[in-house]
């Protein structure tokens, strides 16, 4: 299994920093979905047919679909997004970084998985659906909805993406 | 602000906490070991039932793991020197891992002997664990006043036994566990491209192997019942690594991507012939055209050609390289590419044999007239490819 000892060093860093944008910001709950994950997979290692990444992103999407549910039982506190400065300095692009995951953390667990696989993982629509079991179809409209939600959320933050 | 750079940002700073890889790989075999446990344990219950014996639990008695080494004579040219002995033995007994909840007072040092790098003291004793209501043996090496490593050995799970001292020129203590130990460093790329390794056995006294070498170097351990050949590279017996080379991620190098991309339309079937690979270019690996020593790489460009046979382009040690199938899965040639350079524009490129075409990729752009999805196979006599990134567009000659 060492190659299965390889995977969890080299990809841990990259699967978490998924993993915690699923989460909606989450950090902890990040990392324990990617643990849980990681750990699941080691016996079924060799049985694996994809792409281990993509096993476990398609895992990590399922996980953190279901702490959602778990968590959507109870209430939360309301998303305050902070005043935005003018200037585009560093303080800018932390207060860029923290809005743009408050928002996220605001769409439905579908359409952030979506943003995320397309937009951080750079999978292609094809790929975006596969690994969330779904169709292209719903992969275009959950994309171009959660894009425009965004930009509502983000209010003077606009967004581009290509 | 795109949101692709706004999301890279937001995780820039984010790391895995020192050790989580350590506590999956622990936390990983302690599920299986536990799923086996579980098996076995309905297995037995079935049977008691069936012969009517009741299962008991043993009772308070001091517990034992029932591993020979708790009880075996010390080995090593140490051994009869009971000082070095007792201030190992305080030395273990001042740290106990995680998972464990309770020690059995049987720790015993089962093998001690001079290393290049001073004493060194391998350790059992029993532990009772959180995952499992059978004790477990903790094994680990003490040297000096540290205990380099601690590992709990599950019953019936395979034990990583080997542990290093030091960082430079560096001392690996190995047990051979029944087997023996081969170990060799810095492959050698022949003029075919291909990796070969010279395997020198370790020797083994009292089942302990003692080996000098650098990291930096490579150094590959298997423990195996066979001699590994110079161009093995399918593995033979078990390769084993120190935790500390298992848990530190090797330095970023080539590309850092991690994705499967196609550069032609055609994209089935996905594998040439009756590939069982999650990674086509696996076969590079066996073919020995990657070495044991390099990290892996879980990235790799594919394409059907032309004349109907198969690429692959993925990297290798900071460089590119390529190799062709028929569509049957036969092997055909490997193609040598240059260095993967990370931030270049267009970094693979990957000029194919016999007119097939240029492979090149760029994982973050559009390219080419069909606007493919970070790769494309341009045409024979391509000499500059149109990308687009981030809504830019600019014009890269090839």
């Amino acid at each position: 299994m060492q190659d299965f000892e390889d995977f969890v060093a080299l990809r841990s860093q990259a699967l978490l920093r998924t993993a915690y944008l699923l989460c909606g910001g989450d950090r902890d709950a990040a990392e324990d979905i990617l643990q849980d994950v990681l750990m699941s997979m080691y016996g079924k290692w060799r049985r694996i047919r994809t792409s281990p990444e993509a096993y476990a992103r398609t895992a990590l999407a399922n996980a953190a679909a279901n702490r959602w549910r778990r968590r959507s039982r109870k209430p939360e506190a309301p998303l305050e997004l902070g005043a935005v400065p003018t200037s585009r300095g560093h303080e800018q692009q932390v207060v860029d970084a923290d809005s743009v995951v408050r928002a996220l953390a605001e769409l439905p667990k579908k359409m952030r998985a979506v943003l995320v696989l397309r937009f951080f993982d750079d999978l292609s629509e094809a790929e975006t659906a596969r690994t969330l079991g779904c169709g292209i179809g719903t992969v275009k409209s959950q994309t171009s909805r959660g894009l425009a939600r965004m930009r509502e959320l983000m209010g003077e933050q606009v967004l581009t993406w290509n | 602000m795109e949101l692709k750079e706004a999301l890279e940002a937001a995780t820039a700073d984010l790391d895995v906490r020192p050790g989580f890889v350590g506590d999956v790989m622990a936390g990983a075999r302690r599920r299986h070991t536990r799923k086996l446990l579980a098996i076995t344990a309905a297995v037995a219950l079935l049977a008691g039932v069936t012969t009517g014996v009741m299962l008991t639990r043993s009772s308070t008695e001091p517990f034992t793991a029932g591993d020979a080494r708790l009880t075996a004579a010390t080995t090593g040219d140490l051994a009869d020197r009971g000082d070095v002995i007792e201030q190992a033995l305080s030395v273990w007994n001042g740290k106990r891992p995680v998972p464990v909840t309770d020690v059995s007072s049987d720790a015993h040092v089962f093998w001690t002997a001079n290393t290049p790098d001073g004493p060194a003291a391998l350790i059992a004793q029993s532990v009772r664990v959180k995952a499992s209501a059978e004790p477990q043996t903790l094994v680990g090496l003490v040297h000096g006043a540290d205990v380099v490593d601690q590992e709990v050995v599950y019953r019936g799970a395979r034990e990583q036994g080997i542990y290093r001292i030091g960082d430079g020129e560096a001392t690996y203590v190995v047990l051979g566990l029944g087997e023996r130990v081969f170990w060799s460093a810095n492959p050698t790329r022949g003029p075919d491209l291909r990796y070969s390794r010279a395997w020198q056995e370790a020797e083994l006294h009292g089942g302990v192997a003692v080996v000098r070498a650098k990291p930096e170097e490579t150094p590959v351990f298997l423990r195996t019942t066979i001699v590994p050949a110079a161009d093995d590279f399918t593995r033979v017996g078990e390769r084993i690594a120190p935790r500390q080379e298992i848990e530190q991620a090797p330095p970023r190098t080539g590309l850092g991507w991690s994705s499967v991309m196609w550069a032609t339309s055609r994209q089935e079937p996905g594998k040439p012939g009756q590939s069982q690979d999650k990674l086509v270019s696996e076969d590079l690996r066996r073919r020995g055209y990657m070495d044991y020593g390099h990290p892996l790489v879980l990235w790799e460009v594919r394409a059907w050609l032309p004349d109907g046979r198969y690429a692959v382009v993925t990297e290798t040690n900071g460089e590119l390289i390529g190799a062709l199938y028929q569509a049957d899965g036969t092997f055909d040639r490997v193609v040598p590419g240059g260095p993967a350079v990370r931030g270049r524009p267009v970094p693979v490129r990957l000029v194919l044999p016999d007119g097939q075409g240029t492979i090149i990729a760029d994982r973050n752009a559009l390219l080419g007239p069909e606007e493919r999805e970070g790769a494309w196979l341009a045409p024979p006599g391509t000499t500059q490819v149109t990308i687009w990134r981030s809504g830019d567009q600019e014009v890269v000659p090839l």
